[in-house]
């Protein structure tokens, strides 16, 4: 089955530049004639995991991969890692600095928007490491 | 591609052939990719042309013009009536706006309808959907204003994921359109086709959805087969008209015959400038944006799903609002200066209550028949789309011409050239970088399926 593959580089704290591969992604899908509301999950959640690794995780990379019957977009860093994965998934809670939070950023809804909006999401971790999240998302058969 | 006077459905914009040079700088500007040159002279596909006026600004030939209409009717036995944009007034400085309606009358429209009237309407209506849509969630945060016609062209081509976050609410020339045609109707006692309105405005994109269109998509009333003039069209004529009597003749205001022939409020005028239409809403989380590139920047990032903090987004892609149109006769900072100045001496009350639009609210007078998504789509095209071994093709295309973008070929990137070829609507003739090594579309096609396999 033929598909596309596609990989960006987010840099930490590059406020300037955070959202262009979101953008990338939900243009591909666009030109590609996907559904709606497919390609506006697909983009809420690309610019979460987007605004994660500027914010959280270091330089990261972001990478898409598009087939006919799926999305899957996986964001993976050398960050500091998550502590307890069940805590950060909760909304509300948040460890983004406080001049992240003056910015209108680090409300604590960054992962449960994308557990919110995919299909599936899977978060690894390991402290001093990394993490990994990896989301599907299926198209409408 | 479909090109002139005579080409299908919709029509903003004309090229003269004969002053084309062919340079592609309209090409590079267009938001669409709607323009392409071709064997010396720029085409366009205007079933992507969304109006913005953008290729007329940056000719340097002068070789573009608004496709406005011809105006025949003022000295026939029809009803003519000039419904008029504020911008208007910012274009003659220190002239009152009532002596601006009377220069008209005075060039043989019958009436000069102020839209201000309807401006007032149609934030009443705005603050009230607002209101409710907090309660019921019908459209989802930002609403997007639709008082901008390229802006929802602009959704329909580029952005349709946001077609759920245009503001329900009929446009308040489409609101004037109608009311006007119903009360003049009665007042004269004759049918439509007495009476022809003539919409005098700033941009090209506000031509008339042709009657027929309408019918066909099962409007039959709400918007009326409506002339449109550019500013510029009629600027010579008008300002002799005022010159005339300007010191001699003036209308007492409380002389109009009909509440919205009154002349307009300061409040009029600030809705021809940026931020005038956020500010009459009276809400807080608002936000204006004038500027193609800035509305552009805007709606990719509402796409990402920001901005849904806020409730109402004005947008205009002309720099500074509406004055900043491109069929304005003057420029848009001595326009901005005059508005300012002429809405300080007329201040900036309301004429209408809240009940009384209330009362219209509720009897469905400001929701369109059909949608305004419905009838902006009606004319315009959606981009391009690609399966994945057109894609695939396209970026080894764009491989093999390894070009700098340069515009040369008359499509405006090296993107859209290799697209141009892949359906046929360029040769590998028309690019330098191909003709200089001698490359033919077979040696593409070769080379591309090469990889395929």
């Amino acid at each position: 089955m033929p598909s596309i593959h596609k990989s960006y580089h987010v840099t930490k704290n590059d406020f300037i530049h955070a959202g262009e591969a979101s953008i990338h992604v939900k243009n591909l899908l666009k030109s590609m004639n996907y559904e709606s509301d497919l390609v506006r999950r697909i983009a809420i959640c690309g610019y979460e995991a987007e605004m994660n690794l500027v914010m959280h995780g270091g330089d990261g990379e972001l990478s898409v991969n598009v087939s006919a019957d799926k999305v899957i977009i996986e964001v993976a860093d050398k960050g500091p890692g998550i502590p307890d994965v069940a805590l950060a998934m909760q909304e509300g809670y948040s460890t983004a600095k406080d001049e992240y939070r003056e910015m209108g950023f680090g409300a604590g809804m960054g992962l449960p928007n994308m557990k919110k909006n995919s299909d599936e999401m899977s978060v690894t971790s390991e402290l001093g490491h990394g993490t990994n999240v990896t989301m599907v998302f299926y198209c409408k058969g | 591609m479909e090109d002139g006077k005579n080409a299908p459905r919709h029509c903003f914009i004309h090229f003269e052939h004969h002053m084309c040079m062919g340079c592609s700088l309209c090409v590079k500007r267009c938001p669409t990719r709607a323009i392409r040159v071709r064997n010396g002279k720029a085409t366009i596909k205007h079933s992507l042309c969304i109006g913005c006026g953008e290729c007329i600004r940056i000719c340097e030939s002068g070789a573009i013009t608004a496709s406005t209409s011809e105006l025949n009717s003022l000295n026939s036995d029809k009803i003519t009536i000039a419904l008029v944009s504020p911008v208007l007034y910012s274009q003659f400085p220190g002239v009152l706006p009532r002596d601006i309606l009377q220069g008209l009358k005075n060039m043989g429209f019958t009436h000069a309808v102020d839209m201000s009237y309807y401006f007032e309407m149609f934030q009443w209506a705005t603050a009230e959907y607002i209101s409710r849509n907090r309660k019921t969630g019908e459209s989802p945060w930002p609403l997007i204003s639709p008082v901008c016609p390229v802006v929802l062209r602009l959704i329909v081509c580029r952005f349709p994921i946001l077609l759920p976050h245009v503001h329900p609410i009929m446009r308040p020339v489409a609101l004037m359109a109608r009311d006007v045609m119903t009360q003049f109707k009665m007042h004269y006692g004759v049918e439509d086709q007495d009476i022809v309105l003539y919409y005098i405005n700033p941009c090209p994109s506000k031509m008339g959805i042709p009657k027929k269109e309408l019918e066909k998509a099962g409007q039959t009333e709400g918007l009326h087969s409506t002339g449109a003039l550019g500013i510029n069209d009629i600027y010579a004529e008008l300002s002799r008209q005022i010159k005339q009597f300007e010191k001699n003749d003036k209308i007492p205001f409380a002389k109009a015959g009909f509440e919205f022939e009154q002349c307009t409020s300061g409040g009029g005028l600030l809705w021809s400038m940026t931020g005038g239409e956020a500010e009459a809403t009276g809400l807080d989380k608002i936000l204006a944006v004038a500027g193609l590139t800035e509305t552009i920047t805007y709606l990719e990032k509402i796409e990402l799903g920001l901005f849904n903090d806020l409730e109402y987004i004005e947008f205009r892609t002309c720099r500074e609002g509406c004055i900043g149109g491109a069929l304005n006769a003057i420029d848009k900072y001595l326009a901005k200066s005059a508005a300012l100045k002429m809405a300080k001496t007329l201040g900036v009350g309301t004429r209408l209550n809240r009940e009384r639009v209330l009362r219209l609210y509720d009897n469905n007078w400001f929701f369109p028949k059909i949608t305004p998504q419905a009838l902006n789509a009606m004319g315009i095209q959606k981009e391009r789309t690609f399966s994945f071994e057109e894609l695939s093709m396209l970026e080894k295309i764009v491989g093999i011409i390894d070009g700098k973008s340069c515009g040369a070929c008359g499509s405006p990137d090296c993107r859209t050239f290799a697209e141009d070829l892949l359906r046929d609507e360029a040769s590998p003739d028309d690019c330098v970088y191909l003709k200089i090594r001698g490359i033919t579309k077979e040696d593409i096609l070769n080379k591309v399926k090469l990889n395929t396999d």
